[in-house]
């Protein structure tokens, strides 16, 4: 919190309430763009886990099947590589499930995990909803939006990240790059392209639910199993996204993060920012 | 920095104090209306002289007290006596730069409309977002970020016209800390019970299966969590009744866009035996009777039909394949069911479980699908009479419907009122699986 600086109006003579000192601070999440954000973290978690066990039930990458085992899927070749080969589930009881066992809600409960899908993915698009509401009201979906400098600033920030450490390790300075808006152009790249991804995974979720009533939805998208492939990539961008996410912001501090919270934050000479006062 | 970047923004020439003075008494002289006249009237007053402006109360910033600012601002302040407008008098020299520029917004005719746009954009977040704890300076706040929202537009207007898309600056408000703490602690509890309830729904929702897997053995299933996701499987299902048109085709494929179909038998394949003494019987005709039909009675009384569509399964496989059999619309008519009839149950006496017990599948087909013309009881798959393993010698073909429901070997078919009970929705899959 960066209290006011500024002289206090002692000689107000039209008051006589005592001074109180203010805040300076930027309104930067919108109350509907917070609560959406939060609620995405166990909607997603659970949309992901029912996921991948709904996968199993029929896996898209599948090979001839194995001379030896009969099996004819990737995953559960995965897990027997794992077990195989990495100490810990070395006694594992079955391999093959060692994959879903550990990135889904498990094997051989497609039933539990379609009605749980269906429950998050309303829920999903509920939130969706609610999200670009907070967007609107709050007007920061302007931020969001790609612009023409970005390619090279984008540039500018990746090269910040890659010598980071470098610069860290030999005490070298190392300025971040300075921007005037609300985030650089990298951030703006992910958190315009994760929205775009939600709308997808929503477009290419009702194709493959629908494939006969929303048959153009499906055709959009290259046809049903099309659909199901470009389902299942999509989910790998929230899950490459949320990794690097949750590092910088806690790189970023407590300001970041709390600004998720509270909807405000004290940085208010990062940004080029108007004060208020007249 | 930024600040000083604002003051070359302002292009402006440097000080002269009696200038600064001149500025000052500009501003004293500014009559007094409500808060929503204010700055289109500082604006006014002020024009060409913007630069003495900034530099007369950048000169109060140095000089001391800023009696004469200090004194402007409760008139265009209504809720003068408040302590948060002091407040923001406080603040002003800070700000005085930005809002030397909003006198070049409103004079410039062409941006006018920009200035209610931003008060609106403003006004909504601050709605939207406020309390009642906060205190009732709104008003006032509004005006004067957008106030400086046209401001940032107008300077950059000059080379070119800000588009709706274009970003605008954050607006910083200057709060009192007891209501900043206020609604910050308030925020943490609310997101900090919300987490807490993420995680009793997580643990609640999921499968007992997975939570042993996680260590947590105490059993959590209660009709509750089955309730929750049945209703949410109903709500999928009352989607889908919606989404359906008996009008609506579903897709036709060419013969060379065939692909291969397995037996796809839940339980073991049933013996061929059952082919020779097969009969359909119909239930719950408008004649009262129970009709059986033999399939050579069938093939004379209804003619045959081809198409090559999609067959997709619940697990997400698919199937294209090229079918051919008696419209269900068509025997609908040859023997019509009982005119309260809603639903069909479709069922195989001849189903096996996986050891190999008899196991009767049964499944319900609301009428309004069975009366889809591509709805079939096929006879052949791939120009060939049905085989064993795809149900001969009368399968249920249902492509607008999970694979699940299209029947195999059908041996009897009721018409109901209520819907009847569903194999799979037994087991915790939808009732309706129109897709």
């Amino acid at each position: 919190m960066s209290h006011s600086t500024l002289p206090d109006c002692e000689l107000n003579s039209t008051s006589t309430l005592p001074e109180q000192p203010g805040v300076l601070v930027i309104r930067k999440h919108h109350f509907l763009v917070r609560c959406s954000h939060w609620l995405n973290v166990p909607i997603l978690l659970g949309l992901i886990l029912s996921g991948i066990s709904i996968y199993w039930a029929s896996p898209i990458y599948q090979h001839k099947p194995d001379p030896n085992t009969g099996n004819t899927d990737v995953a559960a070749d995965i897990g027997i590589w794992i077990c195989a080969h990495v100490p810990g589930p070395h006694r594992y009881s079955s391999p093959p499930d060692w994959l879903y066992n550990h990135i889904s809600l498990g094997p051989g409960m497609l039933g539990l995990a379609l009605r749980l899908h269906w429950l998050c993915a309303y829920l999903f698009m509920l939130n969706g909803m609610v999200y670009v509401a907070g967007l609107i009201t709050g007007g920061d979906w302007r931020s969001l939006l790609p612009r023409p400098t970005d390619p090279l600033d984008a540039l500018r920030m990746f090269r910040y990240y890659v010598g980071f450490p470098f610069a860290k390790l030999t005490r070298r300075p190392w300025p971040h790059p300075l921007f005037n808006t609300k985030y650089n152009a990298l951030q703006r790249a992910a958190y315009f392209s994760v929205p775009v991804a939600g709308f997808l995974s929503v477009a290419t979720g009702w194709a493959i639910h629908k494939p006969m009533q929303l048959h153009w939805l499906a055709a959009l998208f290259g046809g049903y199993n099309a659909a199901r492939v470009w389902h299942f990539w999509l989910m790998w961008i929230y899950i490459q996204f949320v990794v690097p996410h949750v590092i910088l912001v806690f790189a970023d501090g407590w300001d970041t993060l709390r600004s998720m919270i509270v909807g405000w934050s004290a940085r208010v000479e990062r940004s080029e920012v108007v004060a208020n006062g007249s | 920095m930024v600040h000083k970047e604002n003051r070359e923004d302002s292009l402006q020439p440097k000080d002269t104090p009696s200038t600064g003075i001149r500025a000052k008494q500009e501003i004293e002289e500014l009559p007094a209306p409500g808060p929503e006249e204010a700055s289109p009237s500082v604006p006014i007053a002020i024009g060409n002289e913007k630069p003495e402006v900034v530099e007369a109360i950048r000169q109060q910033d140095v000089d001391g007290p800023p009696s004469s600012s200090v004194a402007h601002e409760p008139r265009t302040d209504e809720a003068a006596s408040s302590g948060a407008a002091k407040q923001e008098v406080a603040e002003l020299p800070e700000a005085a730069p930005e809002h030397a520029s909003p006198s070049v917004a409103i004079t410039v005719a062409p941006k006018e409309n920009e200035k209610p746009e931003a008060v609106e954009a403003a006004k909504q977040q601050l709605e939207a977002d406020g309390s009642p704890s906060l205190p009732e300076d709104h008003e006032p706040r509004t005006e004067e970020v957008a106030s400086s929202v046209a401001a940032k537009s107008v300077s950059v207007s000059v080379k070119k016209p800000q588009s709706f898309f274009a970003e605008g600056p954050l607006p910083a408000i200057e709060m009192a800390p007891r209501v900043l703490r206020h609604q910050s602690r308030r925020d943490f509890l609310v997101f900090g019970a919300g987490a807490l309830a993420a995680l009793a729904g997580g643990a609640f929702l999921l499968p007992q299966d997975t939570l042993s897997r996680i260590g947590i053995h105490e059993n959590i299933n209660s009709s509750g969590k089955e309730w929750l996701l049945n209703r949410a499987l109903r709500i999928d299902d009352d989607v889908a009744e919606a989404l359906y048109s008996a009008n609506r085709s579903v897709p036709t494929y060419s013969r060379s866009q065939i692909t291969p179909l397995k037996n796809n038998y839940n339980g073991s394949t049933p013996d061929p035996g059952y082919i020779s003494g097969w009969k359909l019987t119909l239930d719950g005709l408008a004649s009262g009777l129970s009709i059986s039909l033999d399939i050579r009675n069938l093939l004379s009384r209804l003619s045959l039909h081809e198409q090559i569509t999609r067959l997709v399964c619940v697990e997400g496989w698919s199937a294209i394949a090229w079918w051919a059999g008696l419209r269900f619309d068509d025997l609908l008519r040859a023997y019509p069911p009982m005119s309260q009839a809603k639903w069909a149950r479709v069922e195989s006496s001849v189903n096996l479980d996986a050891s190999g017990n008899p196991d009767p599948y049964f499944m319900s087909l609301d009428l309004a699908t069975a009366r889809h013309p591509q709805t079939l009881l096929a006879t052949h798959f791939n120009g060939q009479p049905l085989t064993v393993d795809h149900g001969a010698p009368l399968r249920l073909l249902v492509p607008m419907k999970l694979g699940l429901k299209n029947v195999k070997a059908i041996t009897r078919i009721t018409y109901v009122a209520e819907e009847p009970r569903d194999y799979w929705a037994e087991r915790g899959y939808s009732h309706y699986d129109e897709i």
